[in-house]
């Protein structure tokens, strides 16, 4: 494990640096209360410090304060090291945000007990901090595919379209509907059928730039948000996911399956006053003409231009 | 701490802090021996120009650097003359400073002696 020592006396820096790497430390030693900080804000810096209360430019205590008032960095494991005993001193120490003090000379057993409870410590933050990202990933991905799930999909194009509405960037909404997806779960059944979403979301994904938006919005219904997307380029985008799609069979446990999606699509950077709700009706409209016209198919809601109501017309593959 | 009976270098408690490990204790009294006439000067300095804030933290310094060298008689001093420091008493500080380098007068040729035992 990586460990900082801060000291701005050479001999006890040396001394340090010589015991803690008899013990299988990681040692970076610096002599000034500035080097501390540089070293402890750096992203792969050292979680563990040893930082002598004397020190130039910065002592220990106000490199703890520095420290403390990064609320972006990880929890950094603070030992004072001091030849001040008085019970204020050390009072002020651990107010300053050491978690700890050890008075110098330092007894070796003594100095090597307190930092294995700092690697407890830190070893427990560790496991805290992934149990919350942990946390974080299921409350907003779809627990199937790993994409996004519908509430955060549905934000995101809450934001995106007030963004666009903001700054006239055009996007695009796309629905994408997966054909026939009833039969897979009927003749191959459920667990097929998961193989299948799970795959379709990996070649969404792969679809998009990475800007854009994928999210699952219910059963096999797949809601894509294309940023900075001009009406010139969307039907074309749209025609990319579709054959990404339908490109190669899903290989599944029940054999390669050929799966093909339907599409509807709302180009603009002109929403007008239309809600959400509104907006994802026409989007649906959009898909639900898609389904009518064959499936694997895209479908625009509103054409905006004639390149686009043109390309709209073409790519009409059944 | 009764600086009469103490020792001027406790080199077994010295040797148990560094394992033994005799290398690093000669290089550890290299480091001394280098900085030694620094670490006089700046006190000197300090108290010359009577800055107690200074002369405290270079006290400060010069005591924690005897206590890891497990010199106990010159910490003691360097204590004593902290204290003092801290008090602003620049008057007896002059009498304390002169205690503190006949203390590490006497270090330095304990560890010349040691270094030398090391060394063969």
């Amino acid at each position: 494990m990586k460990i900082l020592i801060a000291d701005d006396d050479l001999l006890s820096r040396r001394l340090l640096e010589k015991t803690l790497q008899r013990t299988g430390y990681d040692v970076v030693a610096v002599p000034d209360g500035s080097a501390a900080v540089a070293q402890i804000c750096d992203p792969d810096g050292p979680r563990l410090a040893l930082l002598d209360w004397e020190m130039p430019e910065l002592d220990g205590p106000e490199v703890c304060r520095v420290i403390r008032g990064h609320k972006d960095l990880g929890y950094v494991y603070m030992i004072l090291l001091t030849s001040k005993g008085l019970k204020t001193d050390v009072v002020a120490g651990l107010g300053a945000g050491a978690d700890d003090y050890l008075t110098k000379p330092f007894d070796t057993e003594e100095l090597k007990a307190r930092l294995r409870t700092g690697q407890r410590i830190l070893h427990l933050e560790g496991r805290l901090v992934e149990a919350r990202e942990d946390l974080r990933f299921k409350a907003t991905h779809d627990s199937l595919t790993s994409i996004f799930n519908r509430g955060v999909i549905m934000d995101l194009l809450g934001r995106e379209v007030s963004r666009s509405r903001r700054e006239s960037i055009p996007i695009a909404i796309v629905l994408c509907d997966l054909d026939h997806f009833k039969r897979v779960n009927d003749t191959h059944g459920h667990l097929v059928g998961d193989e299948v979403l799970k795959e379709i979301s990996r070649r969404l994904l792969l679809s998009v730039r990475s800007y854009d938006y994928v999210g699952r919005f219910g059963g096999e219904e797949f809601l894509v948000i294309l940023n900075n997307c001009p009406a010139g380029s969307t039907a074309g985008r749209a025609e990319e996911i579709r054959r990404m799609i339908s490109s190669s069979a899903v290989q599944t446990n029940a054999g390669p399956l050929p799966i093909a999606i339907s599409i509807g699509v709302h180009q603009t950077d002109n929403w007008g006053a239309a809600t959400l709700e509104e907006l994802l009706h026409e989007v649906d409209s959009a898909l639900y003409a898609a389904k009518a016209a064959g499936r694997n198919c895209v479908k625009f809601a509103k054409p905006t231009d004639s390149v686009t109501a043109a390309v709209s017309t073409a790519i009409q593959l059944v | 701490m009764n600086v009469a009976t103490s020792s001027i270098l406790n080199l077994e408690e010295l040797l148990s802090r560094v394992d033994d490990d005799r290398e690093l204790v000669v290089e550890l009294f290299f480091i001394f021996r280098s900085g030694c006439l620094g670490n006089f000067q700046r006190l000197r300095e300090a108290i010359r120009r009577e800055d107690g804030k200074q002369a405290e933290r270079e006290c400060h310094t010069f005591k924690g650097i005897l206590l890891n060298l497990s010199a106990p008689r010159a910490a003691a001093a360097a204590r004593d003359l902290e204290n003092l420091a801290r008090q602003r008493q620049f008057g007896s500080m002059r009498t304390g400073l002169a205690e503190l380098e006949s203390e590490v007068r006497l270090l330095l040729v304990q560890i010349e002696e040691r270094a030398d035992e090391f060394r063969k």
